[in-house]
């Protein structure tokens, strides 16, 4: 949600309408300080900051040493730039497009609201810079023909054995990111729908591989035309295994959008 | 349009001569009262993408909410009490 970076940056998180979202971050932020991961993989779709419909990547993998705070028309936020591996991300992108993911391959990446609000809420920034280094993987949701859900599931699993694939030690944290519920346009602005947003997270835990099959007429249908940023949630959880332990779950839809976080180990 | 909208420049120029901005990008006449109007509703009936809105909203002063609330038939007041908690905004 764009609206969290600005209470991030103006110091609003203990608001009495903020402070449930933000509390609900503190034990992932403690779990995340004693995993202490190498890098941050994060899942997360442009909204016309750096990409536009001239040309508009399905599938979009950084790979630098630094990724510039992009002005998705609201001003940037003054926040440092995000370290890269830009090595890393070169092994990712190589056994990505073996494995059949044409990625479009980015040596320049400009990043928004999609990628740093859950920046903001699972490693804070501090005056010396971010905690982890990130490999910003871009996904279309915003203007059809979207990747299906499957897809985005099997792009997750293809993740994984790239990741397991890499010669050295990494540990490597996978962020999915994406409002839950959610419709932001036409006279249905505002929907929102708890009990399907449950469903999709008890659903995450217990029995992923059915939710790849949710095509993106049902979503927008049951959970809002934007809820359909969902499938990147796959692409997370893709990189698990199937059953790996759930550890944080958490739900707040204060306004016009489900937000949902829930947290795994493997 | 909307997109020229990512830039503080883009943004300035349309803030200070709205018609010579709007004569840059081959839109129809109707398309251009849709913006001179404000018509979020039709500028999404016309397919404006909701994310490119976003842009023009911050242009011309207009909040998500307020564009949902003018998308819904509704004033922002009326809107805002549809919502679980009013406060987050």
């Amino acid at each position: 949600m764009p609206s969290v970076g600005p209470v991030v940056d103006r110091g609003r998180q203990d608001e009495p309408a903020w402070k449930p979202l933000f509390d609900a971050y503190v034990p992932v932020r403690e779990w995340l300080s004693r995993l202490k991961p190498d890098v941050a993989i994060v899942v997360y779709n442009d909204h016309g900051a750096d990409f536009s419909f001239d040309k508009y990547p399905t599938f979009a993998l950084g790979a630098s040493d630094q990724y510039a705070i992009g002005d998705e028309g609201f001003g940037k936020r003054a926040l440092p730039e995000v370290p890269g591996d830009a090595e890393f991300s070169i092994h990712l992108c190589e056994k990505l497009i073996e494995a059949e993911f044409d990625l479009t391959v980015c040596q320049e990446l400009a990043v928004e609201h999609g990628f740093l609000v859950p920046m903001n809420l699972c490693f804070p920034h501090t005056s010396s810079g971010w905690p982890v280094k990130c490999v910003p993987l871009e996904v279309n949701v915003i203007q059809h023909p979207l990747p299906t859900a499957r897809r985005c599931y099997r792009l997750g699993q293809a993740l994984r054995a790239a990741v397991e694939s890499y010669p050295g030690e990494k540990r490597v944290v996978v962020l999915g990111t994406g409002g839950m519920s959610h419709q932001l346009q036409g006279r249905r602005f505002g929907f929102m729908n708890e009990k399907f947003d449950q469903w999709f997270m008890d659903r995450l835990e217990s029995d992923p591989e059915s939710l790849a099959a949710l095509s993106h007429h049902r979503i927008m249908e049951e959970a809002g035309a934007e809820a359909v940023e969902l499938i990147m949630w796959l692409t997370m959880r893709g990189a698990l295994s199937p059953g790996a332990r759930r550890v944080h779950r958490h739900y707040y839809a204060p306004m016009t959008t489900g937000m949902g976080l829930i947290s795994f180990e493997d | 349009m909307c997109e020229a909208l990512s830039s503080a420049h883009e943004r300035d120029a349309f803030k200070r001569d709205e018609e010579a901005f709007l004569s840059r990008f081959g839109l129809s006449d109707a398309e251009k009262n849709l913006v001179r109007s404000r018509d979020f509703k039709g500028l999404i009936e016309a397919g404006l993408n909701i994310y490119f809105m976003l842009k023009l909203g911050s242009a011309t002063g207009n909040s998500l909410y307020r564009m949902g609330a003018q998308m819904r038939g509704e004033s922002y007041e009326e809107f805002l009490s549809t919502r679980n908690i009013q406060g987050a905004v």
